[in-house]
């Protein structure tokens, strides 16, 4: 495997707590990330993104004012936003299925459960390079795909639209319509 | 039922081909830059004492605000505090710690909490006594027990209320 060549990605880290941002930034710096970006909060956290356009963000849950979904939803959502794709990691202490659910609901493309370790954040690093999900454009909904993995061999009802879900491929603009809920 | 459109799209793989590298198939970490990473953060251990005191002083000092004034507001304060103590504490060493953090934000996820402010400081006592008296062995036989009793308390009330 050829490594990874990190010092040409922009990474923006948001957390009120100094020293998960200081650890988070010494991790991913020693992979090589040289644009390392960091806000306490959530309004900060916009004015970063906006300036600085970054590629990967870790993103705390719990944050005063704006909290960590909430800011998801906005990136999501917003037509200010520079890059409604960009890889959100939410970095918390819930390790419960529902946060994780939660998480996935606003938009977040990966979830990393503290302690952290330099293991697990190069994890999730990996995991959004190489596994980048798709996108659902619903009215109730913007983000990454919700279902995690796609299963060639599911034979069953196609919950989302009236397609076979077998064989299908890249879904590029692709436009379904809700079946059974 | 009514049709709603949906869309799905793949987005281009800017990151991928900004990063380049990578396995071409399966992932799999490179070692090389975990363990840069590992002997960064075995540099950091050094401050690690400094930050759970400040961490252990936001907690102190959240309590000292949420029992002059328990709002709900404050409440949240206090949960955050205590938040990140149970996500950090372990990296810092303190697994009784993290054990005691953990079950005052169960307290503190209750809406009633405002009505077990004792208990609400005698967890936030235990942490500050654990990490004063440097105890970092989660096997430690009066910390242990001390967070056992607080979480059988906690469970007590929240069955109560």
């Amino acid at each position: 495997m050829s490594a990874y060549k990190f010092d040409r990605i922009k990474v923006l880290i948001v957390d009120d707590n100094l020293h998960m941002r200081k650890m988070l930034a010494t991790i991913v710096q020693a992979f090589g990330v040289t644009s390392i970006y960091e806000a306490p909060n959530g309004v900060q956290a916009w004015d970063q993104l906006r300036k600085n356009n970054p590629d990967i963000i870790f993103l705390d849950w719990m944050m005063p004012g704006m909290t960590g979904l909430e800011f998801t939803r906005m990136v999501r959502t917003s037509p200010d936003c520079p890059n409604p794709y960009v890889s959100i990691i939410m970095v918390t202490g819930y390790t419960q299925l529902e946060h994780v659910h939660l998480a996935r609901d606003a938009g977040v493309t990966e979830f990393l459960a503290k302690p952290i370790s330099a293991n697990t954040v190069l994890a999730r690093v990996t995991a959004v390079i190489e596994n980048p999900r798709a996108f659902v454009r619903t009215p109730d909904y913007f983000g990454p795909c919700r279902r995690r993995r796609h299963d060639e061999n599911y034979e069953g009802p196609e919950r989302r639209g009236t397609g076979t879900p077998k064989g299908r491929k890249d879904q590029s603009a692709q436009t379904e319509n809700r079946g059974a809920p | 039922m009514t049709d709603k459109p949906i869309e799905i799209f793949t987005p281009p793989n800017t990151l991928k081909a900004k990063v380049g590298g990578g396995s071409g198939g399966k992932p799999t970490l490179d070692m090389s830059a975990i363990k840069r990473a590992e002997q960064a953060l075995e540099t950091l251990k050094s401050e690690f004492g400094d930050w759970i005191a400040a961490d252990v002083q936001m907690l102190l000092s959240s309590r000292d605000a949420f029992i002059a004034e328990p709002t709900a507001e404050r409440q949240g304060d206090l949960y955050r505090a205590s938040h990140d103590l149970r996500g950090q504490a372990r990296t810092f060493e303190f697994p009784l710690v993290e054990r005691v953090a953990a079950s005052l934000c169960r307290l503190l996820d209750a809406p009633t909490a405002v009505k077990a402010l004792p208990l609400v400081d005698a967890h936030v006592g235990a942490i500050r006594v654990i990490v004063r008296d440097n105890i970092k062995d989660r096997m430690n036989a009066t910390a242990s027990t001390l967070a056992k009793e607080l979480e059988t308390r906690v469970t007590e009330f929240l069955t109560q209320t």
